[in-house]
């Protein structure tokens, strides 16, 4: 037996060793012990002529393999047919569908070959489900081993059988389920050198460097954002991006506001004059848009009433922090109001909440993907959203120990730690700190009418940091020159931003959002390159 | 006077020849000739009347000293731990002002009650679970709105998904000042939260969160009126709070019914629970009477007492809430 066995080439080491241990622990047992020994021995031998029976077996199947026509590399679709076949969607595997055979098209995640079996993780979006190859009546060994070889990250076409599993699967969304393999076509196939591997990309901060594993790095990650996108933490932060997006049109337009559209490239620099980007325009220059601002403005006096619009905006800023970008998506909101512009904060701030109670009520999952690799507290809020005043803010920030004058502007620093003063007594992430010393506002914003100081303006604080920046604005020409010329504004430049208000304007307010920060800071993320797809910055044009 | 007793060293009889080329001057200790025999008393250890007087008003003024500083140390207690009630000494010195209080008149100041206005408003934040509305503090709260200028707003945490109209719109309409917050003496802002207990944020510097609405309602109390000057009315007030807080609310049906026969005869013998004012006990008890859902079956003299609570304006929110 055990020469037909050698003669077979099979390089099992089982019953070598069975023989060697025999030999070697004969002389020191006894009679019983070497009758089991004996016993087991033949066991092995029977085990490993069967082994050798299927490699000969092997052998011969290269030239006859039962299940050639059920995997493969499939023609580049190139739309040759329109096949009427249903696949069915990752996320709808449930217990529901067992014992059913589906078609199904998804990324290979994972895969793990392991004798006569491979286990496939397959992807689709956040969402996997493991499959098995194995050999049987339906997969041969060639099947087998050439579903073992398909790279990660290609996509494949798979029939399989959905079937019930005893234990749940702890490291697949699609938990109570797993698919058995009858079908396997590849679609589209990968490079087998993946720039960043997946797995490393979503593992936690930190957990990584404790067990020796790789994380990735920003800027691996946004070399290569087209992999960093399919993470299911990249997945989560863009749909909860849109659906920022979507809740902040549908509040609006649910209160009666017009979406508008304003041009980007603009003729004079809209706010001061510094951090604009020049483009050349035929014979002259002209500059990026860096706010909507006139734009609202003017449509407000063209009655379009409350209007808002989301699009780019650009800044030229140096400024290489985690939360600022060149170039952005702002949403804003400009709109009249009747006598007093809290009016408008109501407004915006109910927007806010609308916003967040959204996310907070339809995107969990979301929130909880993300917070598997960026744990931190849930975003909270109040409703209708807590208003401080200025003065109460430093008065707060004094109370603390920091030393500051009445009318300086807020350090970045001390926004965040008013933020987390204002954190502890009413337990919000959100709010709006009203009546900015008018010495730190733009020239556009209305002075406060009882105190020359102060002004009506406002800010609003997510997790401490600004998101949003607003006034009421001078709506009459006069005041406007005058406090132009407080500032030491060219009046040329801005002569039609002023004569827009001299045929009759309504008084009028708002203030833009940037959507990267928003998402940035309601996920507690800590950059914001993290929550914009294709970023810019100082340093980054591409991809 | 604490000083060594010492004879005299020697008698007044001593000859001296004295030159003649010196003044005489008259001896001095004779010049005292008359008031000697009080000299001699005075080492026989008797007490100089003057002295006695002199001693008497160092008391006195020591004793005022002592007093002043019990009451500054209780005034900062109160605003400290506004748990610890009042000292003796404490309301003693109040006396003269609770005695002038008729329905909570006392002139309080929230500058001595609550620390130096710094600029900010000086905002009490209460965290309340909408499952259990806190009746008391909404009657304090419309009290405190009679005495002072308070800014009252009603937000909704976000842990709670959703909370009915009338817990929304408990503290009254909006101040039509309410635009401008430095306006406003005292800032009341009650958030409807998802917490296991009530509490109470003041200032996050100097003092933890209180927890419970006994303690709470303690605190605002105190920021109305002083706490009775006689020690046994202060704790009747306490112990009938704690009555209405842990038998009326929490408490079986049996021990209900038993804390309304109290409630009975006590208000048989004064027209409020602590006697002839009234008192946080009065709030405490007539809020956990109306929440057990007691108040139709109660005997005569607690029914009358109701009435009398009901009169004074500040209850009419809480019964609102229950219908």
């Amino acid at each position: 037996m055990l020469c037909s066995l050698l003669d077979a080439k099979s390089t099992t080491a089982f019953p070598i060793r069975s023989q060697d241990g025999a030999t070697e622990e004969q002389q020191a047992q006894s009679k019983k012990a070497l009758k089991k020994q004996q016993k087991e021995a033949e066991k092995a031998a029977r085990k490993a002529e069967k082994q050798a029976m299927a490699a000969s077996e092997q052998q011969g199947a290269d030239e006859d393999d039962f299940a050639k026509e059920r995997y493969g590399v499939s023609a580049m679709v190139q739309s040759q047919q329109k096949l009427d076949r249903v696949l069915v969607r990752v996320q709808d595997l449930s217990p529901e569908k067992a014992d059913q055979l589906i078609w199904l098209r998804a990324r290979i995640h994972t895969s793990r070959a392991k004798g006569k079996q491979c286990f496939l993780v397959l992807r689709q979006q956040q969402f996997n489900v493991q499959a098995l190859v194995a050999v049987g009546d339906r997969a041969s060994k060639q099947m087998v081993k050439f579903a073992a070889n398909i790279t990660k990250e290609s996509i494949v076409d798979v029939e399989a059988v959905v079937r019930k599993v005893e234990q749940k699967i702890e490291s697949c969304s699609q938990q109570d389920v797993e698919l058995h393999i009858e079908r396997i076509f590849v679609i589209s196939q990968a490079e087998a050198r993946l720039p960043l591997q997946l797995e490393d990309a979503v593992r936690p901060d930190g957990e990584g460097e404790e067990e020796g594993r790789a994380t990735v790095n920003q800027d691996t990650r946004l070399d290569n954002r087209v992999i960093d996108l399919r993470t299911t933490t990249s997945q989560a932060i863009f749909r909860l991006q849109s659906g920022v997006c979507q809740l902040f049109r549908d509040t609006l337009t649910k209160k009666g506001f017009v979406e508008i559209q304003t041009p980007k490239i603009i003729s004079a620099a809209s706010e001061g004059g510094a951090n604009v980007f020049t483009v050349s325009y035929f014979k002259t220059s002209a500059y990026l848009a860096q706010s909507p601002q006139l734009y609202k403005q003017m449509c407000i006096c063209a009655d379009f009433d409350k209007v808002f619009c989301v699009g780019p905006v650009f800044r030229a800023e140096d400024s290489n922090t985690h939360r600022h970008l060149t170039e952005f998506v702002g949403l804003d909101i400009e709109m009249t109001f009747n006598y007093h512009y809290h009016e408008v904060i109501e407004s915006i701030t109910d927007t806010m909440v609308q916003i967040f109670k959204g996310l907070r009520d339809n995107f969990q999952t979301e929130i909880q993907t993300v917070s598997k690799q960026f744990p931190s507290e849930p975003f909270k809020f109040l409703e209708p959203t807590l208003r401080l005043e200025y003065t109460e803010g430093v008065a707060m920030l004094r109370e603390a120990g920091v030393e500051m004058g009445d009318e300086d502007d807020l350090s970045t620093p001390n926004e965040k730690l008013l933020g987390r003063l204002v954190k502890e007594k009413y337990d919000t992430d959100f709010y709006v700190l009203d009546k900015y010393p008018l010495a730190v506002r733009p020239f556009y914003t209305m002075p406060d009418p009882n105190n020359p100081k102060y002004s009506n303006s406002y800010d609003m604080f997510m997790r401490g940091e600004e998101i949003l920046s607003g006034a009421q604005r001078v709506h009459d020409p006069e005041l406007l020159t005058q406090r132009a010329v407080h500032h030491q504004i060219d009046l040329e430049k801005i002569k039609s931003y002023i004569d827009s208000f001299r045929f009759g304007a309504p008084p009028h307010g708002g203030g833009g959002i940037g959507l990267e920060r928003v998402c940035m800071l309601y996920l507690g993320l800590h950059n914001v390159r993290q929550t914009s797809m294709f970023p810019r910055d100082p340093k980054r044009l591409t991809p | 006077m604490p000083m060594y007793q010492v004879k005299p060293t020697c008698g007044d009889d001593i000859k001296i020849d004295l030159p003649t080329c010196m003044y005489k001057l008259p001896h001095i200790h004779a010049q005292q000739g008359d008031s000697r025999s009080s000299e001699h008393a005075l080492q026989n250890g008797e007490v100089d009347p003057a002295v006695s007087a002199l001693e008497a008003r160092q008391d006195e003024i020591l004793r005022k000293l002592y007093e002043l500083k019990a009451a500054v140390e209780g005034l900062a207690k109160t605003v400290t731990t506004p748990d610890a009630d009042l000292d003796v000494t404490v309301s003693s010195s109040f006396s003269s002002q609770s005695s002038r209080s008729i329905m909570l008149e006392g002139s309080t100041d929230l500058d001595t009650l609550l620390g130096e206005d710094l600029g900010a408003l000086r905002d009490i934040v209460i965290n309340a679970n909408p499952a259990r509305p806190p009746l008391t503090l909404l009657v304090l709260h419309s009290l405190l709105s009679q005495r002072y200028r308070v800014l009252s707003t009603v937000h909704v945490h976000s842990s709670v998904s959703s909370v009915p109209p009338q817990l929304q719109s408990c503290l009254g309409p909006r101040h039509p000042d309410s635009y401008a917050r430095h306006l406003f003496q005292l800032g009341f802002t009650l958030i409807w939260k998802d917490v296991p207990k009530l509490e109470m944020k003041f200032s996050v510097h100097n003092m933890c969160p209180i927890e419970g609405e006994a303690s709470v309602a303690r605190f605002l109390f105190k920021l109305l009126a002083p706490y009775p000057s006689d020690p046994a009315a202060a704790t009747l007030v306490d112990s009938w709070v704690d009555t209405a807080f842990f038998q009326l609310a929490e408490g079986s049906s049996k021990e209900r019914a038993a804390v309304l026969r109290a409630l009975n005869s006590a208000l048989g013998r004064s027209p409020w629970l602590s006697g002839p004012e009234f008192s946080l006990a009065d709030v405490a008890c007539y809020c956990c009477v109306l929440q057990s859902c007691a108040a139709s079956s109660a005997p005569a003299n607690v029914q009358r007492w109701m009435k009398s609570c009901e009169n004074l304006g500040h209850f009419s929110s809480t019964k609102q809430l229950l219908q």
